[in-house]
């Protein structure tokens, strides 16, 4: 390999901007979040439309670590050169997956205080149904899987999961930067492989869990390579920006090219893009064709009343513009247009989100309408329009933001004292040197 | 030359594994590859190999005629198993010409170097298993004289196919997938078509290799737009390749038979085709490594690779059996649950097991750095993961089709002996075709592989200080 | 390079500058001349001068594509990008009329022997306009117009097939595709005198000069 043969002359250190960013983002992190709660209860009391905004944002962030877990493991398992300048910045955001269950904690006590009924309908057990009901039935059946007992555990599993692959993963390569000591490369690279397996069922089980289970009725086998999909999206944009973002603050300026830019912008148009549209126009494309009104319900939901707008803006927004743009090489090269693209998807990701996890339309209302017709004709003007359309409240915004800032604050203080590149990583000369053919 | 045997397959992350061995300059590099076509006969394995092959061919033109003038009715397809072997073979054959465009696209997007010692291997299999797969639909049909219906040409009828319906999504990606796949092979051939006319003995060789070698030159401007051309082919085969199987995955996907309405379907088909495509290169490149001495071009590092990746794909599959299963029983719909319990204990509980164990539990084995370097265990494996992947098929599309909501139609799927010696007839066309192209084509991309080789790089002989 | 080489190369030399002393009117019947490299960086750093040199009728034929060796010709980037931009798009459009036409329309375009027009029916309760399934065949189309106007336009580009080219009549070109590589300046070039441009190649470090004929 045609090399470099020592490191570029440059800053590579947070220094003091770290405590400047971890204590000011998680400051207004928390404070944005607490505010969001204030707000929700000032805006009268509807604390199931909060929980599912906090659930959105929560859903936000934890894409994009798993999204940036994910590709840290692939970087090991492929032994990749490319990306070893970059790969320290994505273990920012995959040392947050050792806290972010401290998020869900929330969530957790909604459901053993048993005030998630609104938010998780499943929680409300079959006993309280209808006697006889279709309902009863179907829950009372799910009963094996759809406890709080057994998913506080799952998902107490899967947090002990990310931790250790966090933690290891961070870790080692950190540790690497004052050994130097080129087989802990080796040892994360013997170790990606059980770690992509426990990652694909982890991520997986989390999205049925928690968000599929939204709908206790509704099921798709696609669900969790859905949500990979988009959190692969979420992180690509996430990556981009921060690299971006630290190269304008000076550091890394001399390690992270052109180069390096254009193949984030490549993973993020073939997976955050590309492979999502086709996981999204799979799973759709099935259901809609068979028609089969379990599962349709769920599609249903999402083109009545305002919530149309919502899937049109996705699917134009997050496949066929950044598609459009994001095509050539040349943006994906040029800094303010790839940055632009990526601010986009930034938040298209959260509508995303957004639009997985809120809207919610009781059952029975499909019960009561004779046809398709009728239910969006009426819907705009029927007693359920004021309570379930989609009404962006200003808590969202504001959830989102907090989630972000603590995103981003976890990141910095994981990197507070870290260089920014992994300084003794046995391919980094190859990463430095690298070129698109 | 080197004479000490270097093992390529240590992990040093250093510095990067050579991908040839043994060859220091270019010209041993063309001489041993292209000695595969120019020695004067093939190894004796050749011709045993061919007679048998081209023995089953024979059989299969015969059974097809047989099928023509008596009708489909000589195969076991009866109701309620309209779809039998034909459409099993089908989706086999398909899914093995997966790897060839795989290796080819998705893995020169990706820069994975290794691909040039068996790319051009894979294309061809790509093509000959599309013939073998696109044989099967054109003579299912029953009356095969209106096969034309499948395109939108107008006819007597002024009806026009039906474009709602998978089935015909089937014909434009099938034909689309085959015009692709033979573009990128045939380009990728030219400029080694060229290195076998320019060192032709013969006037008639000459003519033919150069009559395909287009007058290539290796113009440096010439390559330069070969080269863009060629990435840009590879960026549009590697959605095809996804696209292809997708859509005969939605052949099944788009009916509610249970069994076969399943979102994750897409994705799993993918990833079972490039599964099955790998393990049939891995089933031909371990004999034509040994028979025709190309062991310094398919290193025991790319057989490795190789069977790193049956094992990605092997439990990318495991994870869309576990994934199909869980959901079929949290669906609580009781025909869903019922006809994946069915799969697993029922009449075909032989051939559920057969998939699982061949496609899941057979991979496994290559955890272990022996398995993967021993020749004999993944040549055993790749044999049994085509088992498993052809058992996959059949499971999918029998089981589903012969017991579904209406038991007083249940039945039990027989093949005839016509379709059990058409299918290995299949395998005498694709086999038949493969030895062909291994006799008269370059096997080995040649430009490629020297181009990855340490002395293309034009900065080394500088003392790599640009 | 080997001495030998160089001597071969002197060699070839005079016999090139004695043909040129002796007539003006063999020069019309000349190609060019054709200089053979070893190495990928030979030829890299030979072709870096020659069009620093200003010469525009001129080649490098090598076995393989050599890295940077069209950037350091002062090739420029090629259209076909754009060609293959323009097929994937046409291939789109026409896979959405072709549905639309056969199963949503009812238009006739010809009524002779053979009718051409629209059939707009029912299936499964589709409507008819069944937008989630048109995407696959759009996209195959695609595809598939984009993959071969990038092979044709690419062929078409190069001037490919010609089957003849003057190079072809030099002995010791075969090894283009095997293990040369050559640098080939057109006699037609402004720049181009006999003695001063096989000078050149020389001292550039051809182990062989030559003489094209045409």
């Amino acid at each position: 390999m045609a090399a470099a043969s020592a490191l570029p002359n440059e800053n590579r250190y947070l220094g003091e901007l770290g405590p400047k960013l971890y204590m000011r983002l998680g400051g207004l992190g928390i404070l944005l979040i607490a505010g969001s709660y204030g707000l929700s209860k000032l805006m009268g009391d509807d604390s199931a439309r909060f929980w599912r905004a906090y659930l959105v944002a929560y859903f936000f962030v934890l894409s994009i670590c798993l999204g940036a877990l994910f590709f840290t493991i692939l970087q090991h398992l492929t032994r990749a050169g490319w990306s070893v300048v970059v790969r320290r910045i994505s273990e920012g955001l995959v040392a947050n997956l050792k806290w972010i269950w401290i998020g869900f904690i929330p969530i957790i006590v909604l459901v053993w205080t048993g005030n998630a009924h609104e938010l998780y309908h499943w929680t409300v057990g079959a006993d309280a149904l209808p006697e006889g009901s279709p309902e009863q039935a179907m829950l009372e059946y799910k009963d094996a899987y759809l406890n709080p007992m057994f998913w506080t555990l799952r998902a107490a599993a899967y947090f002990v999961i990310w931790f250790v692959l966090a933690r290891f993963f961070v870790g080692n390569s950190i540790a690497q930067d004052t050994t130097g000591d080129a087989k802990t490369t080796t040892r994360m690279q013997t170790i990606a492989a059980p770690a992509m397996l426990l990652y694909a069922f982890t991520q997986s089980y989390a999205a049925i869990d928690w968000i599929m289970t939204l709908e206790y009725a509704w099921f798709s086998t696609m669900f969790g390579v859905y949500f990979f999909a988009a959190s692969c999206c979420g992180f690509g944009a996430t990556l981009i920006l921060m690299v971006s973002f630290l190269q304008k603050t000076g550091r890394v300026t001399q390690s992270i090219t052109t180069e390096h830019h254009q193949e984030m912008g490549k993973f993020l148009f073939a997976f955050g893009i590309i492979f999502w549209a086709y996981i999204g126009y799979s799973q759709y494309m099935l259901i809609w064709y068979a028609n089969i009104p379990e599962e349709t319900t769920w599609f249903m939901i999402r083109q009545l009343g305002s919530w149309k707008w919502l899937s049109y803006l996705i699917i134009f927004g997050h496949f066929f513009v950044p598609f459009i743009v994001l095509l050539s090489k040349h943006p994906k090269r040029f800094k303010i247009m790839l940055v632009s693209a990526c601010l986009w998807l930034f938040a298209i990701h959260y509508v995303d989100m957004y639009w997985l996890t809120m809207p919610s339309i009781p059952m029975e209302m499909f019960a009561e309408a004779t046809s398709y017709e009728a239910l969006s004709i009426d819907f705009p003007v029927s007693q359920y329009a004021a309570e379930y359309d989609l009404s962006f409240q200003f808590f969202d915004l504001t959830l989102w933001l907090g989630f972000a800032c603590l995103m981003f604050g976890g990141a910095a203080f994981a990197l507070r004292n870290q260089a920014l590149i992994p300084e003794h990583d046995p391919r980094l000369y190859e990463s430095l040197a690298y070129e698109n053919i | 030359m080197t004479t000490l045997p270097i093992d390529n397959t240590l992990d040093d992350p250093t510095k990067r594994s050579p991908l040839v061995l043994g060859h220091d300059d270019f010209a041993s590099v063309t001489n041993t590859i292209c000695n595969v076509n120019e020695r004067r006969r093939p190894p004796r394995a050749w011709y045993i190999c061919f007679a048998i092959s081209s023995t089953f061919l024979g059989i299969l033109g015969i059974l097809i005629g047989y099928l023509f003038w008596t009708g489909v009715g000589v195969w076991g397809n009866q109701n309620p198993a309209m779809w039998g072997f034909p459409i099993v073979n089908f989706v086999f054959w398909v899914g093995i010409g997966h790897a060839g465009t795989l290796i080819s696209a998705i893995l020169f997007l990706f820069r994975q170097k290794w691909r040039t010692a068996i790319n051009r291997f894979a294309e061809a299999m790509t093509i000959f298993a599309v013939i073998c797969a696109g044989m099967y639909p054109g003579i299912h049909v029953g009356r095969v004289w209106v096969t034309y219906w499948l395109f939108p040409i107008p006819n007597q009828m002024e009806m026009w196919p039906q474009f709602r319906s998978p089935l015909l999504w089937d014909v434009f990606a099938v034909g689309t997938y085959f015009t692709v796949s033979l573009l990128f092979w045939y380009v990728g051939m030219v400029p080694d078509l060229a290195t076998l006319r320019d060192r032709a003995t013969t006037k008639f060789k000459a003519i033919a290799y150069g009559i395909f070698a287009l007058g290539w030159r290796g113009s440096m401007r010439h390559w330069h737009r070969y080269e863009r051309a060629y990435l840009l082919l590879a960026a549009l085969a590697t959605p095809l390749v996804l696209s292809v199987h997708s859509v005969v995955s939605f052949d099944f996907a788009v009916a509610q038979l249970p069994g076969w309405h399943t979102t994750i379907f897409p994705p799993y088909f993918v990833a079972g085709a490039i599964f099955s495509g790998f393990a049939m290169v891995m089933t031909l490149a371990i004999p034509a490594r040994q028979w025709w001495g190309l062991k310094d071009f398919i290193t025991m590092r790319h057989l490795e690779n190789m069977n790193k990746i049956i094992l990605v794909t092997g439990s990318m599959v495991g994870y869309a059996y576990a994934m199909e299963f869980f959901t079929a029983w949290y669906s609580g719909s009781m025909y869903e649950s019922f006809a994946f319990v069915n799969r697993a204990f029922g009449q075909y509980a032989w051939a559920y097991w057969i998939m699982v164990s061949c496609n899941v539990i057979v991979p496994q084995i290559f955890w272990f750095r022996k398995a993967r370097q021993s020749i004999l265990i993944m040549f055993i494996a790749s044999l049994l993961v085509n088992v498993g992947m052809w058992f996959e098929r059949f499971v999918i599309i029998v089981t589903s089709l012969t017991q579904d909501f209406l038991p007083s139609s249940w039945d039990y799927f027989t093949p005839t002996w016509v379709d059990l010696v058409m299918f290995a007839g299949s395998f005498g066309l694709f086999l038949t075709l493969f030895l062909l192209f291994i006799r008269f084509l370059p096997v080995i991309a040649i430009a490629e592989v020297k181009a990855v080789m340490p002395q293309a790089n034009p900065h080394a002989d500088h003392g790599g200080d640009h | 390079m080997n001495d030998s080489g160089t001597t071969m190369a002197k060699e070839t030399m005079q016999a090139i500058g004695d043909k040129s002393k002796n007539s003006e009117s063999s020069e019309v019947k000349m190609f060019g001349l054709l200089a053979e490299f070893e190495t990928p960086g030979a030829i890299l750093s030979a072709a870096k001068k020659v069009n620093e040199a200003g010469y525009k009728w001129w080649d490098c034929c090598v076995p393989f594509p050599v890295h940077g060796l069209d950037k350091a010709m002062g090739v420029r980037p090629t259209i076909l990008p754009w060609i293959v931009l323009g097929a994937g798009i046409t291939g789109a459009i026409l896979g959405a009329l072709l549905q639309w036409y056969t199963n949503a329309a009812t238009l006739e375009l010809w009524s002779g022997p053979i009718t051409v027009t629209g059939y707009a029916f029912l299936v499964s309760g589709k409507p008819f306009a069944s937008i989630p399934t048109w995407i696959p065949v759009m996209f195959e189309l695609t595809i598939l117009l984009a993959a071969i106007s990038c092979v044709v336009f690419m062929f078409v580009l190069n001037k490919l097939p010609q089957f003849y080219h003057p190079c072809f009549n030099v002995k010791r070109f075969a090894r283009v595709t095997d293990d040369r590589f050559f640098i080939v300046i057109e006699a037609r070039d402004p720049n181009f005198y006999q003695e001063k441009t096989a000078e050149m190649l020389t001292s550039l470090g051809a182990t062989a000069v030559e003489e094209v004929p045409a």
